[in-house]
């Protein structure tokens, strides 16, 4: 309806039952992200953000999306991976944190990876590091002649977890 | 949308539910008339049995046999109170009262069928039956005073005759009146009669004459029994309706007609039932409304918005074409209907929000209970009126209320009303009184919770906030006799046994005022030792749309509520003093804080310090001006809540929806005025003690 609401025509999972994932994968602040595919409910043109006085640091704001409020956050911040103001992102994805929907700014939406589970490393078997925030690290194939890109998973119910 | 059984069960269980509050409800009004020794309406009782008769119903179809077992012997009791073999007495409440916890607990349980339930439930028919059959005995027919036709007793219905015999006996004159009605409105004029005779007479029945109809009227007599005069009565009737007339006494006794065997009737439709009291319309309400699930109202509400949008694209559209000269007659009709839909739009909003609107009857009820089971347990006798039962406020506010009035009139009996004996010495009434009122102001529902117990010593309060350690010693003694008693606000002070001995409130007061908080409200308390406490509760109508001024602050655009708003002035900063680290200004003689939104909010301070506004806001009797930069205007604005990630900010009560995908906070008023007025103070006082 609104325009800039653009819909994305988002498949579900194929291959569920081989154990394969389908993850979104976005860029933040240069940084690769992958978002499970069955969480992303909206991919949006990002309507003018409304800044909240006094909210937590990742936080930027609030947008009226088909009459409900929702919350952008900041993907990098909730990660800790950066502290300083950013240009206005390209980008909202509207993610099912499983309570709440929630935007999380992206720069660009790259493209959906379907990800055997060997090419996952997941964060329980890593060190600990990783943000609470992070499923693990997906490894793409590489083609030859190019260097191998890593996705940062990010585990969508844990996004609430930040505010509580 | 699982199992549509489970639906179906979970519509029934509501509807049962509902139906036990009803019941509830009813009875405190029983309950109520019995201790004023007055007769119980007739209608009462009627909507009691039909709660009773309903519920017994729908139990059998839900394979609810136990709550069917108590419904039906309840029925059989209450169609003897009916009927008036039997009287109410306090064994009969007893038994009423018991009936709704029993219901309560029957309809929770998870196997309806419970074989260990049986015993109780067949003790409890027992008691009820005992009572029932103590049938009384008639002492000389009244009947046989007037020329009543035996062709008309004879279709009498039993519970006709009931009231016809207890009217005469209460002397009241039997009046016929004949009138004519249009066949096809018959249903409506009747209705129409029953309420105008409300007040002057109680109709008893209405029997088609065998004279004076024509193919589309039909002529009636109406029998009806007054206290008033014939020619009062002539007045009011006559003209109107058609001629009445007195049915006269005879002097000889008649053979009245064999008395039909008593068969409780389904529906008393024929009942004369001034159902004006909105505690009644419950039951009521059952037949003729739809249950809604108010996430489907919140859709309908969030469909409203996305229409809005529609029309400012729609306006748009006409403001593209308007400075060109093309299609310039398409453009004005384009506008035209632009209008229209505008105007149903909001026509289809307030709609919506007017269904969301329930009677706070709905909450009082459950109350009832409460006080009496309260004043039980304590031995104390309490008498509860409730006035404004009929005031509406919205659904959701209605279900969060429930919790706080229970825990302020658990407060008012446990703590506040004395013991009868305390009572005798103080000089008062017996019988303590727990009054509710709610009544609407401006666009607030107000509700207060008023007993007339000891009271509160503002000392003894601020004794025990400086035992838990809540209170320097220091910082109490600038306290006022008001600021003392607002301490049974904090938290700590409640949750100590300690003080349970002190008349003053115990029970989680400063939940009480955090559930009312949340819902946008304010929550005072007065009391006056010897006399007793008053709790008031200020709350918005709706939580879903509101009149509010929108301002500017750093650029941004902010919604403030104008329930909270008294005034806007403009600010002048050489009018501003510093006192103890706060800004302050006087205004018409009186000090006024003063709070920065901008410095508040951590927004960079803007460098124009003239042209910006102070608006006054008001909270009870705390009053508080935030400087804003201009103000924009007043609007009706739909608050959406903020989603949980965002709980644990302070200020904000929601956010609203511009249009044109604009979105403004809205001020949460309470919220700002206890950061600025309390938060401070207490951590002030924390600091210092020891």
């Amino acid at each position: 309806m609104s325009q800039a609401a653009q819909k994305a025509t988002l498949a579900p999972d194929p291959d569920s039952e081989t154990g394969a994932v389908a993850m979104l994968a976005v860029t933040a602040d240069d940084e690769l992200y992958g978002f499970p595919l069955s969480s992303v409910r909206e991919i949006l043109v990002p309507p003018p953000l409304t800044e909240v006085p006094r909210a937590p640091a990742p936080v930027l704001g609030i947008i009226a999306v088909r009459g409900q409020i929702i919350t952008v956050i900041d993907l990098p911040k909730i990660l800790n991976l950066r502290v300083e103001q950013r240009a206005p992102c390209g980008r909202v994805l509207l993610v099912d944190t499983g309570e709440e929907l929630i935007g999380v700014a992206v720069d660009r939406v790259i493209q959906v990876y379907r990800m055997e589970p060997r090419q996952i490393e997941y964060a329980s078997a890593m060190g600990t590091e990783l943000s609470d925030y992070v499923l693990g690290i997906g490894r793409l194939a590489s083609t030859p002649g190019t260097a191998e890109e890593m996705l940062i998973l990010i585990d969508p119910l844990s996004l609430l977890g930040r505010f509580k | 949308m699982s199992d549509p059984r489970d639906n179906v069960q979970q519509e029934f269980l509501a509807e049962a539910h509902e139906l036990v509050e009803a019941l509830s409800r009813d009875l405190l009004l029983l309950d109520e008339a019995q201790h004023r020794n007055e007769r119980p309406q007739p209608a009462l009782i009627n909507e009691i049995f039909r709660s009773v008769h309903t519920l017994k119903g729908i139990a059998g179809m839900f394979g609810y046999r136990h709550v069917g077992a108590v419904a039906h012997a309840l029925e059989d009791l209450l169609d003897d109170l009916r009927l008036g073999r039997i009287s109410v007495d306090e064994r009969v409440l007893d038994l009423l009262f018991d009936s709704v916890e029993r219901f309560q607990r029957l309809l929770g349980l998870e196997d309806p069928q419970s074989p260990e339930e049986e015993a109780g439930v067949r003790a409890y028919v027992e008691a009820v039956r005992s009572i029932g059959h103590a049938a009384h005995e008639e002492q000389g027919d009244p009947l046989d005073r007037y020329a009543i036709g035996a062709a008309v007793l004879s279709v009498l219905t039993e519970y006709e005759e009931h009231r016809l015999r207890a009217c005469i006996r209460e002397g009241l004159q039997l009046f016929r009146l004949r009138a004519s009605f249009n066949l096809t409105a018959i249903d409506d004029s009747i209705e129409t009669l029953r309420e105008v005779a409300r007040d002057d007479a109680e109709i008893i029945t209405y029997l088609p004459s065998m004279e004076g109809g024509n193919e589309e009227t039909i002529e009636l007599v109406v029998l009806l029994a007054s206290r008033v005069p014939e020619h009062e009565l002539r007045a009011h009737f006559e003209g109107r309706y058609g001629t009445i007339e007195p049915v006269e006494e005879r002097t000889h006794l008649p053979t009245l007609p064999p008395r039909r065997t008593s068969i409780p009737s389904a529906a008393p439709s024929m009942a004369p039932a001034p159902e004006d009291d909105a505690l009644h319309a419950s039951a009521r309400s059952v037949a003729d409304s739809v249950r809604v699930d108010i996430r489907k109202l919140d859709h309908l509400m969030n469909v409203v918005g996305e229409l809005a949008l529609v029309r400012s694209a729609v306006n748009r559209i006409v403001d593209h074409f308007k400075g060109q000269s093309v299609h310039r007659q398409s453009v004005t009709d384009l506008d035209r209907v632009g209008r229209v839909f505008e105007r149903q739009l909001s026509e289809l909003r307030a709609g919506i929000l007017d269904v969301r609107m329930v009677p706070l009857g709905q909450v009082f009820g459950k109350l009832a209970r409460i006080v009496r089971q309260a004043a039980r347990e304590h031995g104390k006798e309490v008498r509860l009126v409730v006035t404004g039962a009929n005031t509406e406020v919205d659904k959701l506010i209605v279900e969060e209320l429930a919790d706080p009035l229970m825990h302020l009139i658990r407060n008012a009996i446990d703590h506040g009303i004395e013991q009868s004996g305390e009572r005798t010495l103080a000089n008062k009434r017996l019988e303590g009184t727990l009054a509710i009122n709610a009544y609407h102001k401006g666009s607030n529902v107000v509700i207060e919770v008023e007993d007339d117990g000891a009271g509160m010593n503002p000392h003894e309060v601020r004794d025990a906030a400086i035992a838990r350690g809540l209170l320097s010693a220091e910082a109490s003694r600038e306290l006022s006799r008001q600021e003392m008693l607002n301490l049974v606000f904090l938290p700590g002070l409640s949750t100590s046994s300690q003080i349970t001995g002190m008349s003053g409130r115990g029970v989680g007061m400063d939940v009480v005022k955090t559930n009312i908080l949340r819902m946008g409200g304010m929550i005072s308390i007065a009391s006056e030792l010897g006399t007793g406490t008053k709790v008031t509760i200020t709350l918005p109508i709706t939580l879903a749309i509101i009149r509010a001024l929108l301002v500017t602050i750093a650029s941004r655009t902010f919604a403030l509520p104008i329930t909270a708003v008294r005034e806007a002035i403009p600010y002048r900063p050489r009018d501003v003093r510093t006192i103890d680290g706060r800004e302050v200004m006087t205004l018409r003689g009186e000090t006024l804080a003063i709070c920065d939104l901008a410095r508040l909010f951590g927004f960079r301070r803007p460098s124009r310090r003239e042209g910006r506004f102070i608006v006054v806001g008001s909270m009870g009797n705390r009053e508080l001006g935030f400087v804003v930069d201009q103000l924009q205007g007043q609007d009706d604005v739909i608050i959406k809540s903020l989603g949980k990630s965002l709980s644990s900010v302070r200020g904000f009560a929601g956010a609203t929806d511009l249009g044109d995908q604009k979105v403004a906070l809205v001020l949460d008023a309470p919220a700002l005025f206890s950061e600025y007025f309390d938060g401070p103070n207490v951590l002030r006082a924390m600091e210092t003690s020891p």
